[in-house]
């Protein structure tokens, strides 16, 4: 498609995918070549994309492969000590540059005809110096790997295309204040519990995405196996017995969200305190993953407001935009006490009807060994490939994106009209949009109106 | 990079004594007890597969990663796929066959299990053995015209109690490191 083609089909898709009126989207938005060429351009080519953690390359020279979009980047430590995120395609002749998913390398060499890079993608040069295969007309200087623009957050490695957009704080927003207290709330902060699961789901991105954004709602249902095996379950005789985890305060803002929920609410383990102070309740239940010998660093790196929500309610799940969901959720541990599985997700894109999903488990570095190796199994049995929690999820995403392809299933709608509205309680800090209750649809639809707003900024 | 490359040898080959012949008795029975549970598990008789568990069961399929050939030796990472012990097991196998929700296998994939290639070996404790064997699993679902496949070579501890053959220890090392099935609902 011609490129003023392309911005008529966006301006006329847009109006057509997306009723902002009625709060609904097209179902044929979840199976639509054009729609998804269009995706990568202006949503994967300019988000700030989640792609890894500096734990995963601590020397100068390691490097892991990664996706941005249908893009692949090596991520690698440089001499200068800093995270470089470079595009995997020689300037030369277009060949993949590194050929496995990680490893060590001071020069990334070009196996095709030798063109040489340094771990921060600049150019060193090609074999035979003296012939100077590189021509006259590029610098040497202009023949680097294609850089993108990196922030590291909470050790955590975010990268863009969109070298003049919005700095990484920008991009947060009022949120950063919330994920401060799940990525940079202890002293030498998280570690990777080793390299990521990946795997190819039959679905277009958009139906793991958007339910990254609080489908609190959805656990009730198809999760409800683990509420049967008891695993899961809200206090007897309170509004929390026939729905777990349902009742707490979602977050939005620009997009991202989380969700905050008090561990009675949802885990039988942590039944019976619910008449503690917030002082007491810290200690009762700390934050996921946080384990009593951590928690005076919490109490030391976060504010007053932040360690009240961390007390009255911690954010447990939610997401960043566009395609990142975060789950710290409590989860018990082999030798029977409540502890944690730190769970993120990246959903990046291969075509209309297929993504990988990649799932990263994470511990804060002060943890004892082996209460990381605890949650690297509970994460594993709860999240990811075998989770008995999100195979359901990993199953149902195919099946929206088979609808789309009926031409009258794709005239259907998904539907976020069950609003709560937003009501900030008065002790909640005045930061990001704000809905206390019965989870709703708002942050999903607050989702779709990022979504909205990338898909239709001038190009 | 210690911090996502196992050092633990999945293939434990540091525990392997005398071959055990192909074709003879102990052989056979082994061979027959892999016959065995992977034909309970495509019949859907998940319990009586769960009791073929030893409860010092360690259930691992670690995460492969693409290497240059000269890190070969470290192909696998410390996260896995699976990364069970009994109790684990046996929660995932309560919520399969006791609840009427567990949507993922509901309706259930249509999976056969292929195992050949076995190779059996003493160990230092009598009675029990360490075992090599391929798998190539098919696994059909709902009205798709086509299967998700998965080959994996499994190194196995069995152990010879007074009820039979239980597994102790499975290690499933799988040819793809991005799977191509949605998820791990059922078991390798």
């Amino acid at each position: 498609m011609r490129l003023q083609a392309r911005q008529d089909y966006l301006k006329e898709a847009m109006s057509q995918f997306i009723d902002l009126e009625n709060r609904e989207v097209s179902v044929a938005a979840l199976h639509d070549q054009e729609l998804y060429e269009l995706e990568l351009e202006r949503i994967f080519a300019k988000a700030w994309l989640m792609i890894g953690h500096e734990t995963e390359i601590p020397d100068v020279g390691d490097y892991v492969v990664r996706l941005m979009g249908e893009d692949q980047v090596i991520v690698a430590r440089a001499a200068d000590g800093q995270v470089h995120v470079s595009l995997n395609v020689c300037p030369h002749r277009a060949m993949h540059v590194c050929l496995a998913d990680s490893g060590n390398a001071r020069v990334h060499k070009c196996i095709y005809h030798g063109w040489a890079f340094r771990p921060d993608g600049s150019f060193i040069g090609a074999p035979i110096e003296k012939e100077q295969m590189h021509g006259n007309i590029r610098t040497k200087a202009q023949l680097g790997l294609k850089k993108a623009r990196v922030q590291l957050y909470g050790g955590l490695v975010f990268a863009t295309w969109n070298h003049d957009g919005p700095s990484l704080d920008e991009w947060f927003g009022d949120m950063k204040f919330y994920y401060d207290m799940l990525f940079c709330r202890t002293d030498k902060g998280l570690e990777v519990l080793g390299p990521p699961q990946r795997l190819t789901i039959d679905a277009n991105w958009k139906t793991a995405g958007e339910q990254s954004a609080c489908d609190g709602f959805h656990t009730l249902t198809l999760h409800g196996s683990v509420i049967d095996i008891g695993a899961m379950g809200g206090e007897a005789n309170t509004e929390h017995e026939s729905a777990p985890a349902m009742y707490g305060i979602n977050l939005s803002g620009n997009g991202h969200s989380l969700r905050c929920i008090a561990a009675d609410t949802s885990w039988a383990l942590a039944h019976g305190k619910g008449d503690l102070t917030p002082d007491q309740r810290l200690e009762a239940f700390p934050p996921p993953g946080i384990t009593p010998e951590l928690l005076p660093e919490v109490r030391r790196n976060m504010s007053a407001e932040q360690l009240h929500v961390l007390a009255k309610a911690p954010p447990v799940v939610g997401g960043m935009f566009p395609n990142m969901n975060i789950l710290f959720i409590y989860s018990p541990l082999r030798d029977g006490t409540l502890g944690a599985a730190l769970v993120l997700h990246s959903i990046m894109p291969k075509g209309p009807n297929h993504f990988e999903w990649t799932t990263y488990y994470f511990a804060e570095k002060g943890t004892p060994e082996h209460i990381k190796v605890m949650m690297r199994a509970a994460a594993t049995h709860g999240t990811g490939t075998s989770g008995i929690i999100e195979q359901d999820d990993s199953d149902t995403w195919p099946h929206m994106t088979e609808s789309a392809k009926g031409v009258i299933g794709r005239t259907e709608t998904l539907k976020y009209q069950a609003i709560l509205g937003e009501n900030r309680p008065a002790d909640w800090p005045d930061k990001a949009k704000v809905y206390e209750g019965f989870g709703k649809d708002d942050a999903q639809w607050e989702w779709w109106l990022a979504y909205h707003k990338l898909m239709t900024a001038n190009a | 990079m210690s911090v996502t490359i196992a050092t633990v040898n999945y293939t434990r080959e540091d525990q392997r004594r005398d071959q055990v012949p192909y074709g003879s008795p102990v052989y056979n029975s082994i061979m027959g007890f892999l016959i065995h549970e992977a034909r309970l598990l495509d019949h859907r008789d998940i319990k009586a597969w769960g009791e073929l568990l030893a409860e010092d069961l360690e259930y691992k399929a670690p995460v492969r990663i693409t290497r240059r050939v000269q890190q070969f030796d470290q192909e696998f990472g410390t996260m896995g796929h699976f990364d069970d012990d009994y109790n684990s097991m046996q929660v995932r196998i309560t919520r399969l066959i006791t609840t009427t929700n567990a949507w993922s296998e509901d309706p259930a994939s249509r999976v056969r299990r292929f195992v050949s290639n076995a190779t059996v070996w003493e160990t230092d404790v009598p009675d029990e053995y360490e075992v090599s064997s391929y798998l190539l699993l098919t696994r059909n679902r709902a009205e798709a015209d086509n299967y998700k496949q998965l080959s994996a070579e499994r190194n196995d501890r069995l152990r010879m109690t007074k009820s039979g053959f239980k597994l102790a220890r499975r290690s499933i090392l799988l040819d793809q490191v991005v799977l191509g099935m949605p998820n791990f609902a059922i078991f390798l």
